[in-house]
């Protein structure tokens, strides 16, 4: 390597590090202060950003992948498992199958769901891209070749 | 020694494979020998077993008796400066008793993440490196990699990835670089405003490039919108347009819509299965798609929320449809979770024209959780499924929860619909938890 090469890199690594001390922020808590069960409500204690993240709301499935970006504040009550349950490289089981003892949760692909990603694929196929488009998609040869 | 002019770089193939091991390893001793700098080592697993009984959805499935191994470990080191150290694996196995279940394979197995990670006590910083899922921007991506976050001066924040995709390729091959980061400035009572961009290679081929802007937006309280803008630069288009807003006037109201505006040319440019590619021409290139929707949830005490929603599709090659309908739900963790739904699917083509119907109930009786599940989809017309009015799907489940540990239970699922006259099939569930805590002075808690 020549040593023009490592003295930007050297720069770079001291910017970087005097950036992050001049930061000054507190991490996200790793672990939620007060334990919350089911499906909960997040301004029923919370009155600043972290309000507006209502687990019951019928929009806050399309907005939770917005709210992922902050991962951190996702991780302070979820573990990585629980992203993985939906957010899968493959799987066989389908996550509405492996909890049916959870029918409050809004998992994808609930019932006979053979014959109806005919319609979701027919009116929202961009809604299969997410999961299906470069994972997870393995199940699809057998019909689709 | 030698001096940085004459330094050459090892032989190919070896920096990458010595760096990643040597990574992994020296995080692994400090994750192991380092008692004297933790404050508290938080050791936790999960193990499900599970075995499923009945009919294959396909004909070269007939008798699926298929035992899965769910398992997921975490151990967590905290540090006395805030800092802390974890290890994140999860992954599954499975086994076939008797015809081959999926994927003409009587076994397999996914590791779905494993990951090293440190994150400091200041400025969210954090660093992983193995197998994980990224979601910055326009990236959502699982890859074997690197992934570095941190807080910077006045409000902004920055992440790096770099890694190799985890992907499927049942029929097309995909990218085995990518990179790419994500740029943000924050006002914690206002909003966060994000830039991103992914770039990803197949070989020397370009594969992948994309570039997009996220925000949250929350200038008052009781209004949050949410949304991004995804362009191809290899397309040269834009991939997507998506937006949400909702408005909270009253505690138990709110109001909320979106828009999503989809061009598939530029938006399934890159996949790997045929079913959702251009060859097979079920997703036309030519097409875009704009839905508009709204609707508002009413929650007059803390358990009960009633709401209705409404979302016109719009396209520019296929007709429009229009999917509206209700909800009531009641929820109460402690005691009873309970719900019906019913909307209507009014589309321009036969199998667009449906009602759905869906009523649910879960509850705990002592230690023991019931839940049941019935949904129905009355067709108008029965020529596009297989002249059958109705699919219909049935399922009940019990859990017993023996301790905090260990729960067990089953369930059992019956539906009739346009692909099967009556199937059946049952599911039995074993969970097992451990969790250990051990502080700095030994003792465990």
């Amino acid at each position: 390597m020549k040593r023009n090469n490592l003295i930007p890199m050297v720069v770079l690594g001291l910017v970087v590090q005097l950036l992050y001390a001049c930061a000054g922020t507190t991490s996200i808590a790793r672990v939620h202060p007060e334990p919350v069960q089911g499906l909960v409500d997040c301004a029923q204690c919370h009155t600043d950003r972290w309000a507006n993240l209502n687990h019951r709301a019928p929009d806050f499935l399309a907005k939770h992948g917005v709210w992922g970006g902050t991962r951190a504040a996702c991780a302070s009550c979820h573990q990585e498992s629980f992203c993985a349950d939906c957010h899968a490289h493959k799987d066989d089981l389908k996550p509405s199958d492996k909890y049916k003892d959870a029918p409050e949760r809004a998992l994808p692909h609930r019932g006979d769901y053979l014959n109806q990603h005919k319609i979701d694929g027919r009116i929202d196929p961009a809604s299969c891209l997410k999961c299906h488009g470069r994972q997870n998609n393995e199940g699809c040869k057998r019909c689709h070749r | 020694m030698k001096s940085h002019d004459s330094w050459s770089p090892p032989p190919a193939g070896f920096p990458t494979l010595f760096r990643l091991v040597g990574g992994v390893t020296a995080a692994c001793a400090l994750l192991v020998a380092a008692p004297a700098l933790a404050e508290t080592t938080l050791v936790s697993a999960t193990s499900t077993t599970l075995f499923r009984i009945g009919h294959g959805d396909f004909q070269d499935s007939k008798n699926i008796d298929t035992a899965y191994e769910y398992l997921r470990l975490s151990v967590s080191r905290s540090f006395k400066d805030g800092d802390s150290l974890s290890l994140l694996a999860g992954g599954w196995l499975r086994g076939d008793l008797a015809d081959k279940s999926a994927n003409d394979r009587f076994t397999d197995a996914d590791l779905q993440y494993g990951y090293l990670s440190y994150q400091r006590g200041r400025n969210n910083q954090v660093l992983n490196a193995g197998r994980q899922l990224v979601t910055e921007g326009v990236a959502t991506e699982r890859m074997d990699g690197l992934y570095l976050r941190s807080d910077l001066p006045a409000g902004f924040g920055a992440a790096l990835f770099l890694g190799s995709p985890v992907v499927t390729e049942p029929n097309f091959k995909a990218d085995n670089l990518v990179f790419g980061g994500r740029f943000t400035h924050t006002q914690a009572n206002y909003y966060t405003l994000g830039v991103s961009a992914l770039k990803s290679y197949q070989d020397s081929t370009r594969y992948r490039e994309e570039e997009g802007i996220d925000l949250w937006l929350h200038p008052v309280r009781g209004v949050d919108v949410t949304g991004r803008s995804s362009y191809n630069s290899i397309t040269e288009g834009w991939m997507e347009h998506s937006y949400r807003a909702s408005y909270t006037p009253l505690t138990q109201l709110r109001l909320f819509a979106n828009l999503d505006s989809i061009n598939y040319r530029d938006y399934f440019f890159r996949v790997t299965t045929s079913a959702l590619s251009f060859t097979n021409r079920l997703i036309d290139p030519n097409e875009k798609m704009l839905a508009l929707g709204g609707g508002a949830s009413f929650a007059p005490t803390d358990s009960l929320t009633v709401s209705a929603d409404y979302r016109h599709y719009d396209y520019d090659i296929a007709g429009a449809a229009d999917y509206y309908g209700g909800k009531l739900g009641f929820a109460n963790p402690k005691y009873l979770s309970c719900g019906v739904a019913v909307h209507r699917m009014d589309g321009a083509a036969d199998r667009l024209r449906y009602l759905e119907y869906r009523a649910y109930a879960a509850k705990s009786i002592g230690k023991a959780d019931l839940a049941l599940d019935l949904i129905d989809v009355r067709y108008d017309s029965t020529l596009a499924t297989n002249q059958v009015k109705d699919a219909f799907t049935a399922s009940a489940a019990v859990t017993y929860r023996w301790s905090d540990q260990l729960s067990f239970g089953g369930d059992l699922d019956y539906s009739h619909n346009p692909d099967f006259d009556n199937e059946v099939r049952g599911l039995l569930k074993l969970s097992y938890a451990f969790e250990a805590k051990r502080a700095a002075e030994g003792g465990a808690k």
